[in-house]
């Protein structure tokens, strides 16, 4: 992920109006038009009913599904039936998933703050979560959390995994359960993006954890609990917990860790973990793995270098080491028994060279599992030959998407390197044409690069390639520096590879295009909503052994006590790469020696809206103001949008407005999602750096999101709920 | 001012010619000697580099405003008027009107012009003694 530190001085010389930078339109890449990827869209699913997938009838909590459950065959215990789907829960009232509904659209059907009233909204309650970073773990918090609310409570996790429940009207705590998670399980980040509800069909209403919360955590468990008093699931795992470590070998604290919610479908819990990046190439496997949400045992296991292993490996072995993992949320589609998993890379992420064919086929795609098998059933790659950290990190959109020929069950894929594809979620096979651009050669390993890299037709928030007279600074003497570090690199466009003996300039950085926080679709108007940033990194490998004269040693060679001591960097700042032939620096944002600036000009960040049904861009406006950045870290203070780095996603509403924070102002505005004009804004206790929700109770309905501040983007860190609602009289 | 004052700093001129302002004339003279040797060396390097020129040429002009700043002469200002509107000609050149791309390449040099300009009445001073 990336920084920024943006900068301006422009106070006393009225140096003329700042305008709003210019809307940067829609880069089409410009090679000829290729056939279909070939290595795209590979289908094996089986034929499966075609019909639409609306949004299902809400079930309430507690009511029996429609699914038989006799059945249960295959399932250990007194597990739940895969074979049928289950019930979900719809979005309104409730925000039942982290993504809000079961299609994660980060859409509410709410309206009754909207464009005309937005501007009287004011704070409702303001929660704290009361976990802030120890001595040992400051500087490696960033919280990204957003809670979900069903009936009256809002349920939620701290930054270090400690499970919530408060009321949804005031804030008021019903129960809380620590986990107990120690600093040294902090990855890159102490974060807990969300926890995952789920309602056990063949439990009675009174009956202990009938709904449950479940949350994977930073020590690599998964937790459950009773969602009405906070406390363990007898029944799941050992007296609520399940050990993610198991098969993943040696315990290292940090190493393999969960931040984002897992998916739960067909009473399958479905998760990855983290597996923190750059370390060595023999490094925890990416293993995905099915747990019963009732009763925690392992369902299947996924290992993509070893699909015979479906269950725990021997004693003394392990997934396989050093495979593409998932760290992001995952979703599911009940009705296809699918869930979707977009996949990181291999370990490690800027060489390539020892990796096996099997990570070469499945790192960095879009990977449709059959949770009743925990088979795949379809793959979509989007990087061949991924040598830039461009992990798939957006969680999957679901979308009835309009074609010719009627709705077509569709997922977007959002990327880092900023194209959004459509794709037929039942086959995987892409709505508009995938092509096929020719990639840049040379660097250290030549003759393993993808001659070719994919690219989508139907949208991509890529700018255009940069030149020498993009680079920025505060004065003519430091944007001479950046225009000569900027002809110093090796520098080809888009995926220029890894270089030894020059630095190289990767555009998009490793922050996207999208990230963690997706984006959003308005089905109702047929818009798509996403923020992107807009941020190169500076990056050079490190000849291995230049690495060992620097001292650099990979997480699992690291004494403890280093590891609590060493301050958080950006990711990739000097990486050991154990295994591989070189370490790798990465200069994430490439901000400028001299000053701590960005050496390209602004913006950062942006967000767009997208006409949903062909691809083409509605509005596109720089995200986030230069209140807190400027050069040598001084904070300008000037309230000008100049469009930050952003970290979390957008929520949109029937009211007509999308909500967002995530970029580095600590602002959460509000947006009319037909002009792009912002509406509403607020200052938040700290950075926003997650996605906001919305909910009603008693007819009234709220806005939350976290304020829990971000390290790396270098924003205050809090554990604040902000909570917000219309005057109760004017309603 | 002729070449005879200037040489003659020690003598009975001095106290009514290097006041104040004669020294923060000079004082700038020394930060756009810095600015300049610097932006030259760097504009030179990015040339060898397949560079703009801009900054080579924007150094010269820095230098020999320096130049006529220890010299006390008017010519500094007339030099660095022409560095100043070359400046704003590339810069519209090369991108037009984004603001927040002019910053680094207007902001700065605009300043150095407001601040050479306020050396004006030194400099006419040091040329009617």
């Amino acid at each position: 992920m990336a920084s920024r530190h943006l900068a301006t001085l422009t106070l006393a010389l009225g140096l003329g109006c700042v305008s709003a930078v210019p809307a940067a339109l829609a880069q089409q890449t410009s090679s000829d038009p290729a056939p279909a990827d070939p290595a795209a869209g590979q289908s094996t699913l089986p034929p499966v009913p075609a019909d639409g997938d609306g949004e299902r009838p809400a079930v309430a909590p507690g009511a029996a599904p429609g699914a038989a459950n006799e059945g249960g065959a295959e399932t250990a215990g007194i597990g739940t039936d895969r074979s049928q789907p289950q019930a979900t829960q719809a979005v309104g009232d409730d925000w039942p998933y982290y993504g809000g509904g079961p299609k994660a659209q980060r859409y509410s059907p709410l309206d009754q703050i909207n464009t005309g009233n937005v501007g009287n909204l004011e704070r409702a309650f303001v929660y704290r979560t009361g976990d802030m970073p120890s001595e040992r773990a400051k500087g490696k918090y960033a919280w990204e959390g957003t809670p979900l609310k069903v009936g009256r409570s809002l349920y939620m996790c701290s930054a270090e995994n400690i499970l919530i429940s408060v009321d949804a009207t005031t804030g008021k705590e019903n129960w809380r359960y620590d986990p107990k998670v120690s600093d040294d399980a902090i990855p890159y980040s102490a974060s807990c993006r969300g926890v995952a509800y789920y309602v056990n069909p063949q439990a009675g209403d009174d009956a202990a954890c009938k709904t449950r919360i479940i949350e994977g955590t930073l020590d690599a468990r998964l937790i459950a609990v009773d969602a009405k008093t906070g406390e363990p699931c007898e029944d799941f795992g050992d007296n609520g917990a399940v050990s993610l470590w198991d098969g993943i070998g040696n315990k290292v604290p940090g190493w393999y860790a969960v931040t984002a919610p897992p998916a739960i479908v067909r009473g399958v819990i479905v998760t990855g973990a983290q597996v923190k990046d750059g370390e060595a190439e023999d490094a925890p496997s990416g293993v995905i793995r099915g747990y019963d949400a009732v009763t925690g045992k392992l369902a299947w296991a996924w290992d993509l270098a070893n699909p015979e292993l479906t269950g725990e490996p021997a004693d003394g072995q392990t997934y396989t080491r050093g495979t593409p993992n998932m760290w992001t949320a995952p979703v599911g589609d009940e009705k296809l028994g699918l869930v979707y998993l977009p996949l990181g890379n291999s370990s490690v992420d800027y060489y390539g060279g020892n990796r096996s064919d099997a990570e070469n086929e499945w790192a960095t795609s879009l990977v449709a599992l059959d949770v009743t098998t925990g088979k795949p059933a379809w793959h979509f790659q989007t990087v061949h030959y991924d040598l830039w950290d461009y992990d798939l990190g957006s969680q999957l959109t679901l979308v009835d998407f309009p074609t010719d020929k009627g709705k077509v069950p569709a997922v977007i894929l959002p990327s880092k390197q900023g194209d959004l594809y459509i794709l037929d979620r039942r086959t995987g096979e892409s709505l508009f044409p995938v092509k096929s651009v020719d990639a840049p050669k040379g660097g250290v390993e030549p003759e393993n690069l993808s001659p070719t890299q994919p690219t989508s037709a139907y949208h991509t928030l890529r700018k255009k390639r940069l030149t020498e007279k993009d680079m920025w600074g505060a004065t003519p003497l430091d944007q001479l520096w950046c225009r000569i570090e900027f002809r110093r690199a090796n520098y080809d466009g888009f995926f220029t590879p890894p270089s030894a003996d020059k630095p190289w300039i990767q555009y998009p950085g490793y922050n996207g295009g999208s990230d963690w926080g997706s984006v959003s679709v308005d089905p109702k108007n047929g818009i798509l909503i996403a923020n992107y940033n807009d941020i190169p990194n500076y990056n050079r490998l490190i000849a291995r052994k230049k690495a060992d004269e620097m001292g650099l040693k990979p997480i699992n060679e690291r004494a403890k006590e280093d590891n609590g001591s060493i301050p958080a960097k950006a990711e990739g700042a000097g990486d050991p790469q154990a295994g591989a032939p070189y370490a790798i620096d990465v200069n994430a944002g490439w901000r400028s020696s001299l000053t701590g600036m960005p050496c390209t000009e602004p913006p950062y960040g942006g967000i767009r809206a997208i006409d949903l049904a062909t691809g083409e861009t509605l509005w596109d406006e720089p995200l986030g103001e230069a209140l807190r950045n400027g050069p040598f870290g001084i904070a300008s203070r000037l309230p000008l949008t100049i469009g930050t780095p952003n970290n979390g996603g957008p929520l949109t509403t029937a009211g007509g407005l999308v909500f967002v924070a995530a970029a580095t102002d600590d602002l959460i505005r509000a947006i009319d999602v037909k002009t792009g004009e912002v509406v509403w804004q607020d200052q938040l206790p700290a950075g926003g750096q997650a996605t906001p929700m919305t909910y009603e109770v008693d007819g009234r309905q709220y806005l939350a999101i976290s304020a829990g501040g971000h390290h790396f983007m270098e924003t205050p860190v809090g554990d604040y709920l902000v909570v917000y609602a219309l005057p109760q009289n004017a309603n | 001012m002729t070449t005879a004052t200037y040489s003659s700093h020690a003598h009975e001129h001095e106290r009514s010619a290097h006041g104040i302002g004669y020294w923060l004339t000079m004082a700038l003279a020394v930060v756009l000697l810095a600015f300049g040797l610097a932006i030259f060396a760097g504009g030179v390097w990015l040339i060898s580099l397949g560079g703009s020129y801009y900054y080579a040429i924007a150094g010269v002009g820095l230098l020999l405003t320096a130049y006529f700043l220890f010299r006390a002469s008017m010519a500094a200002f007339s030099v660095y008027l022409v560095t100043w509107l070359g400046t704003l000609a590339w810069a519209f050149w090369e991108v037009g009107f984004d603001w927040w791309a002019q910053l680094p390449r207007l902001l700065a040099p605009t300043i150095v012009l407001l601040l050479v300009a306020a050396t004006i009445p030194v400099l006419k001073r040091a040329e009617n003694d």
